[in-house]
This record gives structure tokens, C-alpha cells and sequence, in this order.
């Protein structure tokens, strides 16, 4: 009990309250800007957060990603354009009731049902990561090496890619992250001899670059969106308590798929989103309806993806895996300030804990009013065009890198992670695992290494342990689930043709 | 920047290739068997392995189309500018610059030079640019260099305050 006043205290310190404040107008700003995500929102932030108290950095992590993921869903719905990636499973949807005249019940859903999705997703972190740390002090080396890379390969399994690109993706990743001295060994990798790399590659400068260097490279490829008509709303919140009583059991089923989800390492909410809505349909008594302005797909994948949100942060505090690509820039923060992620974090630390879990609630209740506002002038800021925005988010990813350790370098490397990051999406290479891979590069090798050692070069104790041998058993069949996907689907799509082979024959 | 599975693929290969002769050029640690070259050694081996599936088109049919919303029957597609391809290299470029030129410049010039540079290219008109490429940099600079305190270079046009 203690420990939560402790934590309510650190929560109710004034730097900590204007950092929610000014990161939930800068989550709403940028997420309703389409092309901007929620990861490059919080991405630029970091640079920010290496001047403010521990809880007040991750509670600008926080805030800054719940508004974003919402925000996303605005010019969605009023243009068709989803703001962040989370947002497109449902675009149509909602455009779709904006055409039907219901604007106002699209975004007021959005809003409402994110909100008790984030609440729902904390919830789920509150009563997951203190039970699954008691379980995870047991964990040795070879535990954390197969969960590691059972991370990433969910990673590349969750990609709506190429599993094998994926892979790719993910190995270039760990490449990267064996640059420099940085290893069991101490010894300098692919340093080509330059001072500047002995130190390895930081992840936040590849973050900035993946995640919105890119995007500036992509709006100058692109033609400007249209503009917003302007409109007057009615009352945003009318009828949400009515579709809450109508789809209670889409609601759970979007929270729960979003907390799985969430917690499933390398999985975000873009991944929730979009399960979520095809589960909708699949179980929906009106499947007919969806796709024409139906509220019951928005309710469910709305949730899901705000509740995967705070639940991608049970692997990241608990192992320092992260959740999604949100997390993977928390775990840095995280490390910045001290707060190591671990199972002891729930233990030693356990103010800060429940402090983490006050300011998601918070971020989700002011999330409403606040979001009732940034629908309202959604308007004017959807007006700004991007020719005025881009400049702006350019010169902060070269200043925010440069910030990172007072070094150019830094913004060199930028603008080649900006590169890579762009010319792997438009061939199919999914960047998310590319920077799961950097992020966890060292902590995959510090296992394996120091696990081959304890065991004398014998590979047996990675699978003789308990738990060890689940988690290798799952990565296993994570690896091999896409050529059975493939067998299977070849094996119906040869089942029909085998049958109307034989059937012409009969004919004939 | 769209390339073919062939090309990709093949580069992935060879970045495999590289990779496993750079692990094979890593020292060995006295008295163990595992050192640094074991980690890079099955990095680059699996992306050669990965590179060949690629360039066969192995798992080309889990690809997903992209994430934007297909245009409705009827709707006005916005046609992409001209030179789309090549003007997406600019802003890298510009990250190039920024990092030759703000030691001597100093921030204030490189960042409005910068900012110039994206807006014109974005079809802005002179009385958006203009006031951007001074207004952003001076925000900017009070935001990093006065509140969060990092040392952002003054080159050849330093502030009053």
C-alpha cells in the first residue's frame, strides 16, 4: 500500500503532470497527421526525455503513444487516410459511416472504446507482470536466449510479409547490432576502423531513421492528401454508452486479442488491429453489414489495439523484450533512467511500477477530453500542409540524434537508416523487425554466448531445462508455422483442381 | 525504389557472404572455443540462406498488399509528383549536409537552408517557406539549445539572447 502512495506522489509532481499534459497535445497532434506513426512520435521524443526525472520521461513515452494510437483513427475516418499504421485495419469502416453521416459516432467510438482499451490493457499489466515475475527469477541464460529470439521470430511472423523477408529483416537487425566492441568477447566488429563505430550502433538513431526519416522520404514521393472539408460535429460521445451495452462481447473479445497480442513480443498494435477487426467479422451476426458503416468492427479492433498498447509493455519491463516498436524506444528510456527492466524492477522498484501503471490510467481518462478536442479542431490542423511539417520533423531528427551523445555522427547515421528504412519497405522487407533485431541484438548474443560457455560448447542444456524446452519448442514451431501454412494452402488449392480434374474427366 | 526479389535477394547473399568472411577474420579468445566470430558466423550464413529464398521468390505469396486504402470506384487518385522517385533520396541528403556544414555554418543558417530546401521542393510558395525556414530554426534552437541545454554549433550567425 505504501508503495502505491509512493507512487501516486511521483505521479503528482509538477514536472510529471506538464509532461503528460504537453506529450498528450503532441501524441493527438502528430497522430492525426497522416503518414506520422506513433512509433516516430515517440521516437522523437527520446531526445527529450534524456532532460527530465525518470517517471516523467516514461510518462511522456506513455501519454505521447495512447493519444497518437487514437488520433490515427481521425483522418481515417474524415478522409480515408489512417493516420498511424494502427488505424488502417478500420479506415474504411469508418469513412464509410462519415459518408453514412455519422462522423460524429465513428470518431466518439474510436475515442470511448481506445479508452477502455488502454484501461483494460493496464489492467492486464497490473495483475500479468508482477505474477510473471515471480516465474521469471528463476530464468538463467538459456531461458532468456530462447525467449529472445522466440521474440523476434514473432516478429517476423506477425509481419504481413514474407516470412523469409522478415527474416531478413531481422538478421540484417542483429548484423547491425554486432557492430563494435559491444560483445561477450571485447573484441572491435565490422568497425572498418572508425572510432566512431567501436561503440556499436545506438538504437535510437536507427529508430529516428527507420521510423521518420523515412517517412519525410515517402511524402516527397507522394501526392499531398486532400484537404479537410470543414464541418461542424455534433456530440462526439452521444450513443457510445448504447453501442457499449449493444457489442459488450465484441469489446472483451478487441481487449483480450489486444492484450495477447500486446504481450506476444514484436507484435503491436497495428497486428491487433487488424486480427481484431477480421475477428469481428468472422463472429459478428451481421457480418453482411461490415465494410458499409458498422459500428462493431471500429469497437472491437478500436480496443485491440489501444489495450495492446499497455500489455507490449509486460515482455519490455519484465525482460527488457520488446513488445512492439513503442516499447523497443521505452527499454532505452527505461535503461537511461535506471529503471533496468528485469523481474527484480517489481520488487526493488516497486513505487515506480505502480507509478507506470497510474500514468497509463490517467493518459486513458484524459485521452477523452482532450480527444474531444482534437476532433473538434482536427479540422484546422489536418489544414496544415505537409510542406510546413516535414522541414520541421526533419531538422528535429537530425538535432534530436545529435542530442543523443553530442556527436555528428549520430546524424549520419540517421540519414542511412533513413535510407535502408525506405528502400526496404518499398521492397516488401518489414522494418519493424529490422529494428527489433538492432534492439536486441546484444542480449540474444550475451545469452548464447555465456550459455554455450556454461555448457562447454554443449548445445543439450538449451533444451534439457523446463522451461527452456517450451520456449524452444515454440520458437521451433514459430520458425516452422509458415511452411506449413504454405503446405496446407497448396495442398486446397490442389484439392479442388484434383476434383474438378476428375470431375471434367467423368463429363467428358 | 522498387527492385526486384532477384536483386534484393542477391545483395542479401552477398551481405552474407561479407559477413561470414568478416567472422572469419575475428581472433579467437585464449582457452575457449566460442568467441566473437560464432554470433556474425550464423548471422551471415542465414542471410545467405534467406537471400537465395528471396531471389527464388520462396514466400512471395504470404506478402500482404500495402496498407493503403484502395481508391473507391469514382474517386479522384491524387497523381504522385513528378520525379517522385528520386526526390525521396532529398532528405538524407540533407541530413548529409546538415552534418558537413553546421560546424561551420552554424545551426541557424543550416537548419533554414534545410528547411527551404524541403518546402520548395514540396511545392510550397515563397510566403509559407520563407517564414518557416526562419521561424522553425529559431524554435528549435530555443527548445534544444536553451531548455534542454544541448550545444548546438553558432557558426557564423549567433543569437543576441
Amino acid at each position: 500500500m505504501t508503495d502505491l502512495f509512493e507512487g501516486l506522489r511521483l505521479v503528482l509532481q509538477t514536472d510529471v503532470l506538464i509532461a503528460i499534459a504537453a506529450s498528450a497535445v503532441y501524441g493527438l497532434v502528430i497522430g492525426s497527421l497522416p503518414g506520422l506513426s506513433a512509433t516516430m512520435a515517440t521516437a522523437l521524443l527520446v531526445p527529450v526525455t534524456f532532460y527530465l526525472s525518470p517517471i516523467a520521461a516514461v510518462a511522456t513515452i506513455i501519454t505521447a503513444s495512447a493519444m497518437a494510437i487514437f488520433s490515427g483513427d481521425i483522418p481515417g475516418c474524415l478522409l480515408r487516410i489512417p493516420g498511424t499504421p494502427a488505424s488502417a485495419a478500420y479506415t474504411d469502416e469508418a469513412y464509410a459511416m462519415t459518408r453514412k453521416g455519422q462522423a460524429e459516432l465513428a470518431l466518439g467510438t474510436g475515442l470511448w472504446f481506445s479508452a477502455i482499451g488502454g484501461i483494460a490493457g493496464t489492467l492486464s499489466l497490473l495483475i500479468m507482470a508482477p505474477a510473471l515475475a515471480e516465474v521469471a527469477l528463476n530464468f538463467s541464460s538459456f531461458e532468456y536466449f530462447w525467449l529472445a529470439v522466440l521474440g523476434l521470430m514473432c516478429a517476423t511472423l506477425v509481419a504481413r510479409s514474407s516470412p523469409v523477408k522478415a527474416i531478413a529483416s531481422m538478421l540484417l537487425g542483429l548484423l547491425f547490432s554486432c557492430i563494435g566492441m559491444e560483445n561477450p568477447a571485447g573484441t572491435p566488429r565490422f568497425t572498418f576502423g572508425m572510432t566512431d563505430l567501436l561503440g556499436g550502433i545506438e538504437p535510437l538513431p536507427a529508430l529516428v531513421g527507420v521510423f521518420a526519416v523515412s517517412q519525410v522520404m515517402r511524402a516527397l514521393s507522394e501526392a499531398e492528401p486532400p484537404p479537410l472539408p470543414r464541418r461542424r460535429f455534433g456530440s462526439i460521445m452521444a450513443g457510445q454508452w448504447a453501442l457499449t451495452k449493444k457489442y459488450p462481447k465484441p469489446m472483451m473479445r478487441g481487449n483480450i486479442v489486444g492484450i495477447i497480442i500486446g504481450v506476444l513480443p514484436g507484435a503491436g498494435a497495428d497486428m491487433a488491429a487488424w486480427v481484431s477487426y477480421a475477428l469481428s467479422k468472422r463472429f459478428s451476426k451481421e457480418p453482411q453489414k461490415f465494410g458499409t458503416g458498422h459500428p462493431e468492427g471500429l469497437v472491437e479492433s478500436g480496443a485491440s489495439n489501444n489495450a495492446s498498447l499497455a500489455s507490449g509493455w509486460v515482455p519490455a519491463l519484465l525482460f527488457g523484450i520488446p513488445g512492439d516498436t513503442i516499447t523497443a524506444i521505452a527499454i532505452g528510456v527505461l535503461y537511461m533512467k535506471g529503471l533496468n527492466p528485469g523481474p527484480t524492477l517489481f520488487t526493488e522498484r516497486a513505487s515506480s511500477m505502480y507509478a507506470l501503471y497510474i500514468i497509463f490510467i490517467l493518459a486513458n481518462i484524459i485521452m477523452i477530453p482532450l480527444g474531444i478536442i482534437m476532433i473538434r479542431v482536427a479540422a484546422t490542423v489536418l489544414r496544415a500542409p505537409r510542406a510546413s511539417i516535414m522541414p520541421i520533423i526533419l531538422l528535429l531528427c537530425a538535432v534530436g540524434a545529435f542530442a543523443t551523445g553530442n556527436n555528428l555522427f549520430a546524424v549520419l547515421l540517421v540519414a542511412f537508416f533513413g535510407t535502408l528504412g525506405y528502400v526496404m519497405e518499398r521492397n516488401g522487407y518489414p522494418v519493424a523487425a529490422l529494428v527489433l533485431g538492432i534492439v536486441m541484438g546484444s542480449m540474444v548474443e550475451q545469452s548464447f554466448v555465456t550459455s554455450l560457455i556454461k555448457s562447454d560448447n554443449s548445445i543439450m542444456p538449451f533444451f534439457d531445462r523446463p522451461i527452456s524446452a517450451v520456449l524452444a519448442a515454440i520458437t521451433l514451431g514459430a520458425l516452422l508455422w509458415p511452411v506449413a501454412a504454405w503446405l496446407i494452402r497448396r495442398m486446397k488449392a490442389r484439392a479442388p483442381a484434383v476434383a474438378g480434374a476428375s470431375g471434367g474427366h467423368a463429363n467428358g | 525504389m522498387q527492385l526486384s526479389d532477384r536483386i534484393t535477394g542477391s545483395c542479401l547473399v552477398a551481405l552474407g557472404g561479407v559477413t561470414v568472411y568478416g567472422a572469419l577474420q575475428q581472433p579467437g579468445v585464449p582457452g575457449q572455443d566460442v568467441g566473437p566470430s560464432v554470433f556474425p558466423m550464423v548471422i551471415g550464413l542465414g542471410l545467405m540462406g534467406c537471400g537465395s529464398l528471396v531471389a527464388l521468390r520462396i514466400g512471395h505469396s504470404f506478402e500482404a498488399p500495402d496498407d493503403v486504402v484502395p481508391p473507391e470506384p469514382g474517386e479522384v487518385v491524387a497523381r504522385p509528383p513528378r520525379f517522385a522517385e528520386w526526390r525521396a533520396f532529398l532528405p538524407p541528403l540533407l541530413l548529409l549536409f546538415y552534418m558537413l556544414a553546421v560546424e561551420s555554418l552554424g545551426f541557424l543558417l543550416t537548419a533554414a537552408a534545410i528547411s527551404l530546401a524541403v518546402s520548395f521542393t514540396m511545392g510550397a510558395r515563397a510566403r509559407l517557406a520563407l517564414p518557416l525556414a526562419v521561424l522553425a530554426p529559431l524554435g528549435i534552437h530555443a527548445i534544444f539549445v536553451r531548455l534542454l541545454r544541448v550545444p548546438l554549433p553558432d557558426g557564423l550567425l549567433t543569437l543576441p539572447w
